[in-house]
């Protein structure tokens, strides 16, 4: 029994400095300023029309910013939101944009709403995606 | 051949097509310098053959008197020729045709002139690129300091969609609105500007989708992008035709302290939103008044705009002078109003048994007939498929149902969804069958609304999580031609189709129907009894507002494709009828004729 609780212990210690693991939560930083940045020009190309220059929406075309935002996605997970972005976005051409201007998109999404950035890119093959939840900060 | 021979030839081609261009444009210039000026009493009383207001008259009746193709031939109908708009925008068109010749409003403020026979171009106006009308008012103005800048050159940059829906004619002019919250007159003989205004800020969210109509010789405009919170609120404008200055404006709310100010409860204006007035009136020179209808207030739910009170003006039909912009009166279909349930829609003018009466029907479907002298009601028809509220058919009073004023986070399943049962694709009346043809898309929702920051720049429509469901009534079908017996209101004959209706109704002297569906299918059906008479498919989704004209006694039938729009339009069809698919591309203009003998 104790060799298997010293293996246990090691595994979580291992577990808490992997950057796997570490980087469980979405204000941890999760997208990079740069990728935040090219999402911005994406979004000015392929999403302002519809959902406006300040994000605020349109009269029919809700707002991606703020409490309009939280209603929509809070506790749900960045895959989700990626998925609805890749599958219905934009609304007349749905997954006509490649794999890193969605994730630029989804990146430039969480800068306007405040979550900080990190160092990284946000990936959508990453496995995190399933696990990073759209929540309130801290 | 050697090199000297070939610099022969070369000069000659080069002769040859200097000669061709100088006759081609000749030609196109020696048409428009032959077109007639648009008066009053042509927009009034407009020839058969021409269709001058958005709607084809003044009374926005979308009926042509036409009658070579009719019910005994059309199944012979031919393209006679078509015409691919910029697909930069959503294509909503509703073209104009004035001694023969054609004037497209296509996205982002283009407006081209065709041969209305042949289709060949005769110029075309592009925003910020065609050059003023030498000794205009523009052409006084330095370029740069023109309001007007280059548009937007991809569908989903830029403002609103790109939406152009009508532009008017008037006198030498056409005359459009923009999406930079401006007003342009274009010279008609040349597509050169005259003069351009603007009359809102686009950075607060400002523009234009509908364009302007002519009243009394007046241009009247009603503005959109209403939602967001700013210190001011929407309106509707009169202008000179001739120099563009501004003559009077009616804001579509009631502010503070004037008139139906406490219809608000103590909202400050900035939070005041709202009252779009995102489609183009009618007139009456009889009554000398325009009808304009407005939007629903913004946030969409009382819970989330924080008052519970009626809201004036919004969802309403406004009766204004067209000289000084005075509201004679108006009337407020859905006080208080609390799930984007719009009124905005066209006003159908028409006199029943001398009586001057107004037609509209909004998201709701319900047929609401005005006296269009005194704004009294004079008949309410519920169509049937709502379940938000009770309407007096003698009143028009409004009450909710018990559990649908929505609260915030508390989902509510209501039909229609936030689309509408109608919306901006025109009813159409036919004098011939006394009757209103009614395009209708049949869903419903499940519905949460959300809040939404009350500050400044905040508002909008608020938040709604929705999962959109297919009409209980109406099995498969997403689509339907209503037609409905005025002034009864009965159920005359209905069509259905899987894909919701997509365009405005275009009703004929020659006892016809026509309308298309978002699965690119344009149909003639016969309006006495609706008989499918004849179909045809186009390039993507029937889209905009068909016309009828004719030029040199051949009738035409113009109907436009078009993709975007609300986004709804192509939402609700990928969740509820998924098998159907549409080019992403393709607003054009697609021009049917009988063969020629």
């Amino acid at each position: 029994m104790g060799k298997f609780n010293f293996v246990i212990s090691l595994l979580l210690v291992c577990a808490s400095t992997s950057p796997l693991f570490a980087q469980t939560n979405i204000w941890d930083g999760v997208y990079s300023e740069e990728q935040a940045s090219r999402g911005q020009l994406a979004y000015r190309a392929n999403c302002e029309s519809c959902h406006g220059s300040n994000l605020g929406g349109n009269s029919n075309t809700p707002s991606l910013l703020g409490m309009s935002f939280m209603f929509i996605w809070e506790g749900r997970s960045l895959a989700e939101l990626y998925t609805k972005m890749r599958e219905n976005m934009p609304s007349d051409r749905p997954a006509s944009l490649g794999t890193e201007t969605y994730q630029d998109l989804l990146a430039f999404l969480l800068q306007v709403n405040n979550f900080p950035s990190g160092a990284q890119d946000l990936k959508a093959n990453s496995p995190t995606l399933e696990t990073l939840n759209i929540i309130p900060a801290p | 051949m050697n090199c000297s021979s070939l610099h022969r030839v070369n000069k000659f081609y080069h002769f040859l097509m200097a000669c061709m261009l100088f006759i081609f444009s000749t030609m196109a210039f020696s048409q428009l310098s032959d077109i007639a000026p648009v008066t009053d009493d042509t927009l009034n009383n407009p020839l058969p053959g021409d269709w001058l207001s958005w709607r084809g008259n003044t009374a926005s009746w979308g009926y042509s008197s036409l009658s070579q193709i009719n019910t005994d031939n059309v199944d012979q109908l031919q393209l006679v020729w078509s015409w691919a708009m910029d697909d930069t925008g959503a294509g909503e068109a509703a073209p104009l045709v004035h001694d023969g010749v054609m004037f497209i409003p296509a996205p982002r403020g283009v407006i081209q002139a065709l041969n209305a026979a042949t289709g060949d171009l005769i110029w075309e106006y592009r925003p910020g690129i065609t050059e003023a009308l030498e000794g205009s008012i523009a052409a006084a103005v330095p370029a740069e300091e023109r309001v007007q800048s280059v548009m937007a050159a991809t569908a989903y940059a830029g403002v609103g969609r790109g939406v152009q829906k009508n532009i008017a004619i008037y006198g030498d002019k056409i005359y459009a609105a923009t999406e930079n919250a401006s007003i342009v007159a274009i010279d008609i003989r040349t597509g050169r500007l005259v003069w351009e205004t603007q009359t809102a800020n686009p950075e607060l969210g400002y523009f234009y989708v509908a364009g302007p109509i002519i009243a009394d010789g007046k241009l009247i405009t009603g503005i959109s992008g209403c939602g967001r919170y700013k210190e001011d609120v929407c309106f509707i404008t009169g202008h000179d035709s001739e120099s563009g200055e501004e003559l009077w404006r009616t804001s579509t709310v009631a502010r503070p302290g004037e008139p139906g100010g406490d219809t608000w409860d103590d909202l400050p204006l900035r939070f005041r939103a709202g009252s779009d007035a995102w489609i183009a009136g009618s007139y009456d020179p009889k009554t000398n008044l325009i009808y304009w209808g407005t939007a629903q207030a913004k946030p969409w739910a009382r819970a989330v705009r924080g008052t519970d009170a009626d809201a004036l003006y919004t969802n309403s039909t406004l009766a204004l002078n067209p000289d000084t912009g005075e509201m004679i009166w108006y009337y407020q279909h859905l006080p208080g109003e609390t799930q984007d349930m719009d009124e905005v829609f066209e006003n159908i003018l028409v006199d029943i048994d001398g009586r001057q009466s107004l037609f509209k029907m909004g998201k709701l479907g319900i047929l609401w007939e005005l006296d269009r002298v005194s704004g009294e009601v004079i008949k309410a028809t519920d169509i049937g498929y709502q379940n938000i509220v009770n309407v007096d058919p003698v009143t028009g009073s409004v009450r909710y149902r018990d559990g649908m004023i929505p609260r915030i986070g508390e989902q509510i399943d209501m039909c229609p969804s936030t689309s509408g049962f109608k919306s901006w694709r025109a009813m159409a009346y036919s004098p011939q069958t006394s009757a209103m043809y009614i395009p209708i898309t049949l869903n419903c929702e499940l519905a949460t609304f959300g809040p939404t920051e009350r500050e400044l720049g905040g508002g909008g429509t608020g938040p709604v999580r929705r999962i959109n469901y297919p009409h209980p009534d109406a099995g498969d079908n997403l689509g339907e031609l209503l037609v409905l017996d005025i002034p009864s209101g009965e159920v005359k004959w209905r069509f259905r189709s899987r894909a919701p209706v997509n365009t405005a109704a275009l009703t004929t002297g020659g006892g016809l129907v026509f309308f298309g569906d978002w699965d690119r299918k344009m149909y003639a059906l016969d309006a006495e009894n609706g008989e499918v008479l004849w179909q045809t498919r186009v390039t993507t989704s029937a889209q905009g507002f068909p016309i009828s004209y004719e030029v040199d006694g051949r009738q035409y039938i113009a109907l436009p494709s078009g993709t975007s729009g609300a986004s709804w339009a192509a939402s609700l069809p990928r969740q509820l009828a998924s098998e159907l698919k549409r080019p992403r591309n393709g607003n054009a203009m697609h021009v049917f004729a009988l063969p020629e003998k």
